[in-house]
Order: structure tokens, then C-alpha cells, then sequence
């Protein structure tokens, strides 16, 4: 599945790297043609065996716009079967009905800028592993392989309603690597955790970050311009390597195949239209040079991250179909974060962009259905009429959107992923909390019976050896 | 002047200030649901009548001729929050050194630093919070080479170059792994370290003259640092200490009793463990009800219903935010709410619980006649993340809500129809 998303070359690339670990062990040698093209890293996420569910009578968000009061949710196998006032009900025994009254329900929310796993809690040293803080361009690590799975701050994602999320390495770098879109589900490796066919991302870092970090050890980027020289070196080599590739592809040259090169191969990823550009830009000045570049190579910017400035150039975003991901209320920590207007991410609906709240915070991340109250809210104050079946499209489709995992979840339609919240209220409330939250179907947390409450390895004991942290 | 108490206890001198500086403003609200914090409890549909900075009445069917009317219809009304425990006014953009005020690296200046003094009334951050709904913020230093960071103050929002309320309200000081770092490495440092502060501190109390005039050993603290531990030890004013792991609380508290201070705790992660022991040895706490995470080992038991187990043992609670966004602790408040806390003191604990604590409950933090009118009216329950302030009053008169961020708003809000944003005011 995931391996057609894959050029030929780079498919080549990785199935001959398959093949020399294979080689050094007689056993796997022999293993299957098809065991040999799994490609490294592949998603290993199963979706958890559990019974069809329908829920009745609840106030139903289905991010596709609509609001359906008494409404019903009936999912099967990992799948949305149904949603609507009338549903047709199955003849199974194994259905279970939950009796919604003055409940809500969403779709899954999905934080499309998280670093859980890769910063976890404790923040210590010792497992801050979130920024190759080592070479402006390092395109060739990927967030995955920095990801704890332990973190406890996922179980407190998952209490929050958060199904999906994309982990991203930091921002100190112009390129600081891929991420990856997770299922917010218990894995003992990450690969367990990874979101079946979801794209890589790769994220980009405007501004003071990149600059501040290189230009204090004295090198290259010490300013904006030295920001923009290095990401545009970085597409001519990917650009001269993709070429390479394809030249051997077509059968040029002397039939052995370029050495691979982890950086470029990100890279070229981009330049294919595989990997989606997440770049952390806070100001509009930026935000159109990026675009400029990304016209220049040939590539598109999927999403902006920290889009604190979107809204002075909304029209461009719409016009360039990009994604803005902003915070409600965030800002003044920098300058760059200065110039922060609480309507920035309904401006930039208004005007027909890509709009989503994201956290970047372990805090943040367990709240976002409140961020985007404050968000409504704040455009509702500059005369616009943003009701909840619109603002929820902030923090589930149009999330799904920026990630590219669109069309298969973050609205409740007919055959997308039963990614789903039952919460125990208007969840645009500060006092509404998720009350049980279903990954693929399957219940994943419920607040009211502790068989449905995760909890990581490090909770164990660790303040009371008999109990669990919390 | 500027350490002149802007507001006294005395209601004489609260008159006089207030006739002098803030004109004559007749306000009536009407019909809205006021939180009055008093014996009266909340009332449904009250009016309230504010003339000449104070509040005159409240009750209903209240008239005043000439009076300036606001519609309180389906709007609560609160005392206005106070912030806790930030650097506004004394913080522009966290990054730029420059604009960041809160803590020094001098040898000799921690329990004596003092940021009042440089307070900038026309930082934005002040507009920003006020419109918000913050309408008095304790304003702190951060801990600089010292255990101690330095006194708060508290300031109101007007914006005025006069802004202080009260100096000296309390000394911050940190313990944990933060001050284990501050002094070596090791928790037992950071106390011995605290404890040889104080000792010396009772040292200058029993010889003022000696120690002023250089007739005495040499101690190991400043003469202004000195001074300050000693009003600490006077019990004229309490220390706040930044304090997480369950068993460093009970330290701190046995720490507190043995040179008998007052004492308010600050973080507090694992307080709901030693919720008993906090409650019976009468120690405030200020919380961040927004934050669960396990940040550090020694914030293990982080939890979302420590306000609330905190609450329930019968400590008196207050929420504590952040800088820029120091309004939010209206949010904050709401989510320790949804986890246990009771309504009416989670509103407690950012209004009249730190005047009672820090200063100023004479006149501020309930809605009373002969107090200051210095309050809210909210769009609808202020916790709620869909409300929002339409009138906030400091002093009687009614504050402007405009910011910089809403003249960036105005400017851009039709950005489709002309670009050419730099001509628009």
C-alpha cells in the first residue's frame, strides 16, 4: 500500500538496501520476494479488534460542515458505516448502543504540529531528542527514530480527544528533517504507532531559529538571506540527484545505480510530490519568499506551521492553496511572534484558505477543541458568524488536510476511519471533556472505566510502587 | 514617590486619591448576574452603581441621573483578575534581552531586588492582558544567582505612569532541583544555603548598628538582602517559594514554622499528596491549574484536580499564568473547575484570595459598597472560552479594550479589497 507512494528509484534505493542486510543472513535471504520490498520503517499499526458501535441521539460535528442534532454514528471494522438522523441499524448481536443524550460527537482531532515522543516528559537532556541541532540542512533525519514510545504525554493527548498527530523534529534548522503522522495508539516501537499511507512531512524552519543557531557558532545561516541561500543550494543538489536517479531509471549511464544519500533522497522526496513541506514560518514576508522558492524548484508548500502573520496575506494562501497551522493566543516569546491577532485563524478561513489550530505544546495538544473556541470566538467578535460545525474542521479535516491523510479520516463520512470522540458536551466548552475516544473503531480511552485508560511504562510505580503515576 | 502606597487600607485616603485622580464618572450596570464575593453571594440580577471610583450600591432597580448605562442583561460581573506571578511590565519580547527586566546577575542583589520601580505601564502587554480582564497583575523577578529572586509588587492596568498599588508584598525565592542547581548540585545545599540566609538575617535583626557600621564578622549577604530576610523574619511580609516534589513541600513548611515566617508555596505539583499537611499549617498555594504534564522528577504527580484536592483540604488556592497571556488564567480557572474545584473558588483564586494574601483585600476583590470599582462585565460566564470582557473598569472609569493586536486586526480584517495595508490607521 504505502510502497506505491514511492518513486521507482527511491523503491529501487530501498529494496536494494533490504537486500544487503538480507545478504549477511542466509535465513532472510531466502525469505519471500515480497518480505524483501518492505520497505524500512514500514507501518506496522494494526487497528485493534473491537465490536460495531452505534451512538444515538447526540449533537453530531461531522467536519463536513454539518451539525445534526439526535443524530447517529454507526461504525464497523475500523470504518464509518453511517452518519445522519436515520441510519439503517444492522441485525448483529455484537452491536453495542450508547444512548447519547446531551453528548456531542466529533470526528478524531488531529494536531498537525506535535513533538511528543521525540520531547517527552521529563524534559531531560537525556531524552530530548527533537533537534540535530548539528547542520543547517539535515533533510536526512527522521523524527521517527527519535520517538519514545513511553512518553506519557500520548495517554494525555489521547484524554484530550487527539487521535492523530504528526511529530516533527524542531526548528533550529532550515531543513530539520522528516516527521512522522502517528495514530495516537500504545506500540512498543514506533513503527506500530505510524499512521498506515500517511505521507512523510518535511519540516522547513523560517526566521530567527536557523539563523540564531548557526549564526552564534559563526557559519552559514547567520541572517534571513543566509536562510534562503541554504534552502535553495539544498534543491539544486536534490534537484542534480533526482535527475541522477531518473537517468538511471530510464537505463543512462552505466546501469549501476547512484549512491543513496539520506539527505537528497528527503529532498527529492519533495521535489516527486511524496513528502509534504511543513514549514515553521511566523511572518508573512517569509511566508511569500518560501512560496517563491517553492515555485522556483518546482515543489509546493503544504503547510505553514506557527502562521502567526497568515492573516496579512490570506489571500496568497488561498490563492497558493497552502495550509496555515496557528495557535489561538500565543505570543510575544519572540519576535517574530509579535505581531499575533487572535482572529488570524478565522481571517484566513474567511478568506478561503487552508485554516488549522495546531499545539506544539503537551499542554496545547489536550485542548485543542478549546483553542478552537477561542479562535470562533475571536472572529465572531470581528463580525463574522463561525458556528461550531465550521470551526471543527480546524482541528480535524483541514488538519487531516495539511498532513495529507485527508481522504482517509478527520471527517465522518461513509468509509473513512472511525476515528471518532464521543465527548460529554459542547466540546467548544472549557468544562466538556472527551468522554470515550475510538482509533480506527476501537475504543482507545474511555474516561469512566479504567480498563480503557492507558498507561505508558513509566507510569508504573514510579512514585508508589503498588500504583501508577496518576 | 513611587514606593507610596497608590490605595491604602484607609478608606479616607482611598477617597482622596481618587477624587484627585480619576474624574468624576457616574456608571450604572444593570441587570446582570454579579459575583459580589461577599456574605451576599451571587446575586441574579443586580444592578451596581459606581460613582467616583468607588462602588455606591448594589442591589436592584438602581438609578442615577447622568449616568453612563451598560446593559448587563445575560452578562456577569466579576471583580477584574489578578494576574499572579508574571513579568508584565517588566517583559516585552521574551528573546530580546533588551526588553527583559526580570532578574539580574549581580553578586549581592536577590531577596532586595526590586522590579516596581521599572515597571513600563506602556508595554503592550498591558493593553493586551487588561483587555483580557486583568485589571491588577503581582508582578515577580526571576531567580538570578541567587535562592532568592527578589520582592513583588502589584500594579494595576491602567496604563498609567502611577501604577503601583503595594511594594514589597512578598520576597520569591525557589527550592528544588532548580535550587539545587543554583547552589551546587544537591537539595541539601539549596536548604543549607536557605538556612544560613536566614540565620544571618536574625543576626542583622539583633545587630542592626554593628553590622550597618562594619563592626561585626563579616556575613555573607548583602545589607540590603539582609534587610529584606529580616522583615521575613519579622513576619511583616511571606516568602513565596517555588516548591514541586510532595516531601520538599513538607520541608519547606518545617523549614517556614522553625524560623516561624509566613509562607506561600508556588508550584506545588505534588500538593494534593501533603494536601493535609499544607491545610493545617495555613499555607497558601499558587497553582497553574492548566498544567499536568511531568515536566521534571519532581513533578511526578502533576495532575489536573491538584486545585481541586488542594481546595477540598481547605487550602486556600490561587492560580498563577503566564506573561503574555496572563488572561488566560480565566481559562485555566475553568479547566480546575471541570476537574472538582467549586465555581465560586476557583473565582476566588484570582481575585479576592490574593488581595487577602498579598494586599489590597481592603478595598479590592469583592463587589461591595466603599469598595473600588475595579471590575468586569463579561459577555457570559467569564471561565468559559466563547466569553470575552465588554466593559472592563478600573478605578470607575471604564478601560479602553483596544490593543495592538485588534489595530492589526482592523487593518487587515478585508485585506481582499486593498492591499495596500500601510495607509490604513
Amino acid at each position: 500500500m504505502m510502497i506505491e507512494r514511492f518513486s521507482k528509484p527511491m523503491l529501487a534505493a530501498l529494496i536494494g538496501a533490504a537486500f544487503l542486510v538480507a545478504c549477511s543472513d542466509d535465513d532472510t535471504a531466502s525469505k519471500s520476494q515480497e518480505d524483501n520490498q518492505k520497505e524500512a520503517f514500514e507501518s506496522e499499526y494494526k487497528a485493534h479488534e473491537y465490536h460495531p458501535v452505534l451512538i444515538k441521539n447526540a449533537t453530531v460535528l461531522t467536519a463536513t460542515g454539518d451539525k445534526i442534532e439526535q443524530g447517529k454514528v454507526l461504525f464497523s471494522d475500523g470504518k464509518i458505516v453511517a452518519v445522519g438522523e436515520e441510519v439503517e441499524i444492522p441485525d448483529d448481536d455484537n452491536l453495542e448502543v450508547i444512548d447519547a443524550v446531551g453528548k456531542w460527537v466529533t470526528p478524531g482531532l488531529i494536531d498537525v504540529h506535535s513533538h511528543l515522543g521525540v520531547y517527552p516528559a521529563p524534559s531531560v537532556a537525556s531524552s530530548a531528542d527533537g533537534n540535530e541541532m548539528t547542520s543547517p540542512v539535515t533533510a536526512d533525519v527522521w523524527a521517527e527514530h527519535s520517538v519514545w514510545p513511553q512518553d506519557p504525554q500520548f495517554q494525555l493527548a489521547l484524554a484530550g480527544g487527539v487521535t492523530s498527530l504528526q511529530i516533527l523534529p524542531g526548528s533550529a534548522n532550515l531543513v530539520g528533517g522528516r516527521g512522522v503522522t502517528l495514530k495516537n495508539v500504545p506500540g512498543r516501537s514506533v513503527m506500530e504507532m505510524k499512521f498506515p499511507g500517511a505521507p512523510y512531512g518535511l519540516k522547513m524552519a523560517c526566521g530567527e531559529n536557523p539563523k540564531r543557531v548557526y549564526g552564534e557558532k559563526g557559519m552559514a545561516p547567520m541572517t534571513r538571506m543566509g536562510n534562503v541561500a541554504g534552502y535553495r543550494k539544498s534543491w539544486i543538489d536534490a534537484k542534480e540527484y533526482m535527475n541522477k536517479w531518473d537517468d538511471y531509471e530510464a537505463g543512462k549511464g552505466n546501469g549501476q545505480p547512484p549512491k543513496r544519500d539520506l539527505r537528497l533522497e528527503s529532498l527529492a522526496g519533495v521535489l516527486r510530490g511524496e513528502i509534504l513541506i511543513q514549514n515553521h514560518c511566523y511572518r508573512a514576508d517569509e511566508m511569500l519568499v518560501m512560496m517563491e522558492i517553492a515555485n522556483e524548484f518546482g515543489f509546493k508548500v503544504t503547510t505553514f506551521h506557527h502562521a502567526v502573520e497568515s492573516y496579512k496575506i490570506a489571500d496568497k494562501l488561498a490563492e497558493n492553496d497552502v495550509c496555515s497551522a496557528m495557535w489561538s493566543d500565543w505570543w510575544g516569546f519572540k519576535q517574530e511572534a509579535y505581531d499575533m491577532v487572535e482572529s488570524n485563524v478565522a481571517l484566513v478561513d474567511k478568506a478561503g484558505a487552508c485554516a488549522v489550530v495546531h499545539s506544539d505544546s503537551a499542554t496545547v495538544i489536550q485542548h485543542l477543541n478549546k483553542e478552537a473556541a477561542k479562535a470562533m470566538t475571536s472572529g465572531n467578535r470581528l463580525g463574522m458568524d463561525i458556528a461550531p460545525a465550521h470551526a471543527i474542521k480546524w482541528i480535524t479535516l483541514n488538519a487531516a488536510k495539511a498532513i495529507g491523510v485527508d481522504d482517509m479520516t478527520g471527517s465522518l463520512e461513509e468509509g473513512k476511519m472511525a476515528d471518532i470522540v464521543l465527548w460529554d458536551g459542547n466540546p467548544f466548552s472549557v468544562y466538556t471533556k472527551a468522554e470515550k475516544v475510538y482509533v480506527d473503531g476501537a475504543l482507545m480511552f474511555d474516561r469512566n472505566n479504567d480498563k480503557f485508560q492507558p498507561a505508558s511504562d513509566f507510569e508504573l510505580g514510579i512514585i508508589e510502587p503498588e500504583e501508577n503515576r496518576l | 514617590m513611587s514606593k507610596v502606597l497608590k490605595s491604602l487600607t484607609g478608606f479616607l485616603l482611598a477617597m482622596t486619591f481618587v477624587m484627585t485622580d480619576v474624574k468624576a464618572e457616574t456608571i450604572l450596570i444593570k441587570n446582570a448576574k454579579v459575583y459580589t464575593m461577599t456574605s451576599a453571594g451571587t446575586l441574579d440580577n443586580a444592578d451596581i452603581l459606581i460613582e467616583d471610583g468607588l462602588i455606591r450600591n448594589i442591589g436592584e432597580d438602581l438609578s442615577a441621573a447622568g449616568a453612563t448605562t451598560i446593559n448587563g442583561e445575560g452578562r456577569v460581573v466579576t471583580a477584574g483578575i489578578f494576574a499572579l506571578a508574571n513579568q508584565i511590565g517588566l517583559v516585552e519580547i521574551g528573546a530580546i534581552e533588551g526588553t527583559n527586566d526580570a532578574a539580574n546577575q549581580l553578586e549581592g542583589l536577590g531577596a532586595s531586588f526590586r522590579v516596581d520601580d521599572v515597571f513600563n505601564p506602556k508595554s503592550t502587554l498591558v493593553p493586551m492582558n487588561r483587555a483580557g480582564g486583568v485589571t491588577r497583575t503581582l508582578i515577580t523577578p526571576y531567580n538570578g544567582l541567587s535562592l532568592f529572586a527578589g520582592y513583588a509588587a502589584i500594579m494595576d492596568m491602567t496604563g498609567d505612569y502611577e501604577s503601583l498599588i503595594l511594594s514589597d508584598v512578598g520576597i520569591f525565592a525557589t527550592y528544588g532541583e532548580y535550587a539545587a542547581g543554583l547552589t551546587g548540585g544537591s537539595r541539601a545545599s539549596a536548604l543549607h544555603e536557605l538556612e544560613s540566609a536566614f540565620n544571618q538575617g536574625k543576626e542583622f535583626l539583633n545587630n542592626p548598628e554593628a553590622i550597618k557600621s562594619g563592626q561585626y564578622r563579616d556575613l555573607d549577604y548583602s545589607l540590603g538582602d539582609l534587610e529584606a530576610i529580616g522583615r521575613l523574619l519579622e513576619g511583616e511580609i511571606p516568602l513565596v517559594i517555588s516548591v514541586n516534589r510532595a516531601n520538599d513541600i513538607l520541608t519547606i513548611i518545617e523549614f517556614s514554622q522553625k524560623h516561624q515566617i509566613k509562607l506561600v508555596l508556588s508550584g506545588v505539583a505534588e500538593g494534593w499528596k501533603v494536601s493535609e499537611q499544607i491545610a493545617e499549617a495555613g499555607v497558601p498555594v499558587m497553582v497553574n491549574p492548566m498544567d499536568n504534564i511531568p515536566s521534571s522528577f519532581e513533578s511526578l504527580g502533576k495532575r489536573y484536580d491538584n486545585a481541586a484536592l488542594l481546595s477540598k483540604a481547605g487550602v486556600d488556592v490561587m492560580f498563577k499564568g503566564s506573561s503574555h497571556n496572563a488572561d488566560n488564567v480565566r481559562q485555566a480557572a475553568g479547566n480546575a473547575v471541570a476537574y472538582g474545584m467549586p465555581y465560586e473558588k476557583a473565582l476566588a483564586a484570582m481575585t479576592s484570595i490574593p488581595a487577602r494574601v498579598f494586599g489590597g483585600a481592603s478595598n479590592y476583590g469583592k463587589l461591595m459598597p466603599g469598595f473600588k470599582a475595579e471590575l468586569v462585565v463579561w459577555s457570559g460566564d467569564p471561565f468559559e472560552v466563547t466569553t470575552y470582557p465588554e466593559a472592563v473598569i478600573i478605578d470607575g472609569k471604564q478601560q479602553s479594550l483596544m490593543t495592538r493586536s485588534t489595530r492589526l486586526e482592523q487593518r487587515y480584517k478585508d485585506i481582499s479589497n486593498d492591499n495596500n495595508t500601510f495607509y490604513r490607521k
